[in-house]
């Protein structure tokens, strides 16, 4: 081919990028500037885990915990990323109903891979992934959450998308 | 071998043992698992659940009978699999569904629950019940130990079973009728049987459950350890349950020939000392500057302890180190422990208590299980529902089931005198009169002089024994005994103990002979490895395999085992090693396991007295505070070992756990260290003058350069190896052959105790008119030594039991504080009436918090037993004043 006709292919090719270029231009861009703005997710994205309490007795500031300490969650998790360590409720002041509360409750984030098997083994629809992000942290160990981190989730700049 | 029939089941044939059950025949025979709840294959059969329904043909019609409690004939014919019987199965378990909690989630049963398992295999899927389930008590104690879910209890008996077949103490009831039955214990009496946590391995559901364990594990997340319960000298098989490096949970295991599958409430709770927070974690030294303990490295630790020990060996003499170790170390520990003392040290001072003190005879008992089939049982100076629960249930097994009749030597009219048989009552001290009143009752008795008339010896026997009463009890057991088959005497180390233990095992021996039993007396250990201890040498008399140290072929068999000489002279006892700790003659002191300054003045004279103290425990004892250098040890469950019991079987208990914070080591490894961190010396100087060592040895260190060369295991399994080439008695038992049941070794390995016929030597009576009562101390269950008071609160208040009749006649009521003396000390303690003590004795336990009975014990070589005098501490005051 001639370098002539190499020119003018070239031309055309540079012309088309730059339409591209000069169309969007004009358009707001896709970058989310999390988390100062809202990022949008999915209503079934599985994020970081949040344990639940019953609706607060009347007069209770907090429902009692959902969670009993069964353990189940901890044998369906596929990377051994739960932790329960569990305890008998002081019949006075019970965290949870029943006899069994969880003493300790441990998820740790670098191990979970976000499945939702702990979601479905759960007997009391205690434990739940939200579609909250995990939060980064700069060391390993932050990523352990522990439950009172589980109990109150930290608010999480999120607005849910439509599905598709 | 039973006859065989022939049965039918779905249409099949099949061979089995006439008038086994049919669950069992079915089982084996045509492995049908027919699913059970109430039926047990340790306990009577009751039909009480009815899970186990089949079809069987009776005259043609086809009937709905229990599997359970059918006895199987020749030419019966049964249907498992049909639509009726599944049916009715089904039915069954939808029934007991229906006021079934299904808390399975917060159940501890959960996840290895029979019943969870037959709803799944056999049951309907889902149940037509919609009505409110029945509530009743969730959270419902029967003891301190145990807990009660009343909704979750299926009825099926075996708690109340077992409390009556095997227990003998029907504790458990049922109370109500239909749909509010319950489970109960009758009134203000509390479920205390000494092996009640039986009834929670026996719980078909999680209806009772351990309180000790509670919520502390689901079943699928632990790590289970094949081991052996190291509370007593049964040796009973265990499985130890971790989670996170910690023990979560004991159960039985079965093994029938020592423990069946029953375990004791101590071996099954009170095991909270191996995750104890005052566990020591780290060696700890004397500071030379603050005088303080301080933590301290491994190195330095041992370091210091080798550089000491070895240096007080060469300026005082090997002579001048003692060791006190424990029957609670394990074969390993205790090996490697006399052989440090002996090879290393030189010295033969090497003891545990209870050990040259005993004369114990190291065959132990035949067999565990011969217990049952004896026909008259003699129990001398023990008490077994005390001291051994699990032997004790097999003694009420025969007696209650085969008809065997008990005899109770005993002073204190303990527990098992509840079945009636003849009970002579002694005083300590007086157990030489009670056998020689035995052997002269025997004598009266036609088979007996029949028989003693082919013994030696009867002619001298019976001049000695002429004259004296016959009681009428003492009279009923030689007529017991006379007409016995398989009689068996069991009897305990307080009779051979102390100086009166020569003469008391002499007239023992005689009465027994007299009896026909003398090849059927046997020794009961005491502690976890009393017997094995004393194979492998840890006493100051005896090398490894009860050979004689004043023998010097035995010293040269042990000198090509260990590479260096073995001193001749008999070391120091364990009491003589404490006296001369606290008289400065004994430099250092090394105890390992041992506690003896929370024994008594004895003891705290001995640590205080000792220049250079080593101790070697897992916690901070009375003894470690006082301690140069403390060495942290691991318990029985952390690290590998192996135990003999009383029946000389030696088994085995692995490591289940270690806690990874813990510098902690194992007893076996310490001793090894230090065995490699002993001083080298190139040094080929001879030993000064007047410093011979090791049987006129005159070479010094030169020896020594060469001994840690046979200190090299890189595991206990061979340190196991070369206990079998020191006692050829445990070749067989190396750690893989020892299996998951151990072995046991050959009795005939080492010589019997003599069984001839005997003028006992009668020792002098220590009774002083002073002093009108005589002391009477043994031990308790749930006593208060150190691992148990890590475990749970120790008893409120230290107790003496005195007779109701001689608390009125020294004018005392009961909790009442009182001061107890003897010759050798005095103790304040509060009174508790007791009608099992005898007129005459106090009964004070050993291991009573802050109030060690052995203060009152007076030493060794004083007489046999210790008189003691009571007064009401108001007395003492007013006569003060």
């Amino acid at each position: 081919m001639s370098k002539a006709g190499d020119f003018v292919k070239g031309a055309g090719q540079i012309a088309g990028a730059m339409g591209v270029t000069l169309k969007h231009l004009t358009k707001k861009p896709l970058t989310v500037e999390y988390p100062d703005e809202p990022a949008a997710v999915f209503p079934r994205y599985r994020g970081r885990h949040m344990l639940r309490r019953y609706d607060a007795a009347p007069g209770a500031e907090l429902g009692l915990e959902r969670c009993i300490g069964c353990c189940l969650c901890e044998a369906a998790c596929p990377t051994g990323a739960i932790l329960v360590e569990a305890a008998e409720n002081d019949p006075a002041d019970p965290h949870s109903p029943g006899e069994r509360y969880a003493k300790t409750y441990e998820v740790n984030l670098l191990r979970c891979v976000f499945c939702g098997d702990c979601e479905e083994a759960c007997p009391t629809e205690a434990v739940v992934l939200t579609q909250a992000f995990p939060v980064p942290e700069q060391d390993r160990r932050s990523f352990i959450l522990v439950k009172d981190q589980l109990l109150e989730p930290p608010e999480s700049n999120i607005v849910i998308r439509p599905e598709q | 071998m039973p006859d065989l029939v022939t049965i039918t089941i779905d249409e099949v044939e099949y061979k089995v043992p006439a008038g086994s059950l049919l669950t069992d025949a079915a089982k084996a025979a045509a492995d049908i698992d027919i699913p059970v709840f109430c039926s047990h294959p340790k306990l009577e059969p009751l039909g009480a659940c009815r899970m186990c329904l089949v079809e069987q043909d009776v005259r043609g019609r086809w009937m709905i009978v229990p599997a359970c409690t059918t006895r199987v004939g020749d030419g019966m014919k049964f249907r498992y699999a049909s639509e009726a019987a599944t049916q009715a199965r089904e039915d069954t378990l939808e029934f007991i569904l229906i006021n079934h909690p299904l808390d399975c989630p917060i159940c501890d049963k959960g996840g290895e629950c029979p019943l969870q398992d037959q709803t799944l295999k056999h049951g309907p899927g889902e149940s037509e019940f919609e009505e409110i389930k029945t509530h009743k008590e969730k959270r419902y104690p029967i003891s301190d130990l145990i807990m009660l879910d009343q909704e979750r209890c299926i009825v099926c008996w075996r708690c109340i079973r077992y409390l009556e077949e095997w227990e003998d103490k029907p504790q458990l009831g049922l109370f109500h009728r239909g749909g509010e039955t319950v489970i109960d214990f009758f009134p203000e009496q509390p479920v205390d049987a000494k092996t009640s946590g039986n009834i929670i391995d026996l719980c078909p559901v999680g209806a009772l459950t351990n309180r000790v364990s509670r919520f502390r594990y689901r079943p699928w997340e632990l790590k289970r350890t094949k081991s052996i319960c190291t509370h007593c000298s049964q040796g009973c098989n265990v499985r130890l349950d971790a989670r996170l490096h910690q023990l979560r949970r004991i159960v039985a295991r079965e093994n029938m020939a020592v423990n069946d599958e029953w375990i004791c409430d101590k071996g099954r709770f009170f095991h909270g000392f191996v995750d104890h927070a005052e566990r020591l974690t780290t060696p700890l030294v004397r500071d030379a500057d603050t005088g303080e303990l301080r933590e301290a490295g491994w190195d330095e630790a041992l370091g210091i302890v080798a550089e000491r020990l070895s240096s007080i060996a060469d300026v005082h003499g090997p002579g001048a180190v003692g060791a006190i170790g424990s029957a609670k170390l394990s074969n390993e520990a205790a090996y490697l422990l006399q052989k440090l003392m002996r090879s290393l040290v030189g010295s033969n001072n090497v003891d545990h208590k209870g050990g040259a003190a005993v004369l114990a005879d190291p065959r132990g008992l035949s067999n565990i299980r011969d217990v049952e089939n004896a026909d008259v049982i003699v129990l001398m100076g023990v008490d077994l529902a005390e001291e051994q629960p699990v032997l004790d249930l097999f003694v009420r097994r025969a007696v209650r089931r085969n008809g065997a009749k008990l005899v109770i030597i005993h002073p204190r009219r303990i527990e098992d005198t509840r079945y009636g048989g003849p009970y002579v009552a002694y005083k300590p001290g007086e157990e030489l009169s009670a056998l020689d009143g035995l052997s002269r009752a025997l004598l009266k008795q036609k088979p007996v002089a029949e028989r003693a008339g082919k013994l030696g010896g009867l002619p001298e026997l019976t001049e000695y024994l002429s004259g004296g009463q016959i009681s009428q009890e003492v009279a009923e057991a030689a007529r017991l005994l006379a007409g016995a088959l398989r009689p068996i005497v069991l009897y305990g180390p307080a009779v051979v103990s102390g100086p009166g233990g020569e003469a008391n095992r002499a007239a023992l021996m005689n009465a027994a002979l007299l009896a026909g039993c003398g090849d059927r007396t046997f020794y009961i250990a005491p502690e976890a490895n009393s017997v094995g201890v004393r194979d492998v040498g840890l006493l100051p008399n005896r090398l490894p395999g009860h050979l004689d140290l004043s023998d010097a072929s035995s010293r040269e068999q042990m000198q090509r085992i260990w590479g260096s000489k073995t001193p001749a002279d008999a070391g120091l006892s364990y009491d003589q090693m404490l006296a001369a700790a606290a008289e400065g003659r004994l430099k250092a002191l090394y105890l390992v396991a041992s506690d003896p300054a929370a024994d008594g003045p004895a003891g705290a004279a001995a640590v205080a007295g000792a220049d250079f103290l080593v101790v070697q425990d897992m916690f901070l004892t009375a003894s470690a505070q006082q301690a140069d250098v403390v060495l942290p040890a691991v318990s029985w469950a952390e690290t590998d070992g192996t135990f003999t019991n009383l029946e000389r079987r030696v088994q085995r208990a692995p490591k289940a756990l270690a806690n990874p914070h813990s510098k902690a080591a194992a007893d076996w490894s310490i001793l090894l260290h230090l065995a490699r961190a002993w001083p080298v010396s190139t040094d080929e100087q001879p030993a000064k003058a007047g410093k011979s060592r090791r049987d006129g040895s005159q070479k010094g260190k030169r020896e020594r350069a060469d001994t840690p060369k046979q200190w090299k295991y890189a595991s206990v399994q061979e340190v196991l190896e070369e206990i079998g080439r020191a006692f050829p008695a445990y070749a067989a038992t190396d750690w893989a052959s020892l299996g998951e049941h151990g072995r046991q070794w050959a009795a005939d390995s080492v010589p019997p105790v003599a069984r001839r016929l005997a003028v006992p030597a009668r020792p002098a009576r220590a009774w002083l008119d002073d002093f009108p009562f005589a002391l009477v101390t043994g031990r308790l269950l749930f006593d208060d030594s150190t691992l148990m008071t890590k475990t749970r609160p120790a008893s409120a208040v230290a107790t003496v039991s005195i007779n109701p009749g001689d608390a009125a006649a020294a004018d005392v009521q009961a909790g009442e504080a009182v001061l107890v003396a003897s010759p050798a000390g005095q103790l304040e303690l509060t009174v508790r009436i007791d009608d099992a003590v005898l007129p005459g004795t106090l009964w004070i336990p050993y291991s009573q918090a802050d109030a060690p009975v052995e203060t009152l014990l007076s030493a060794a070589g004083d007489g046999v037993g210790t008189p003691v005098r009571l007064m009401s501490l108001q007395t003492v005051s007013e006569k003060a004043g």
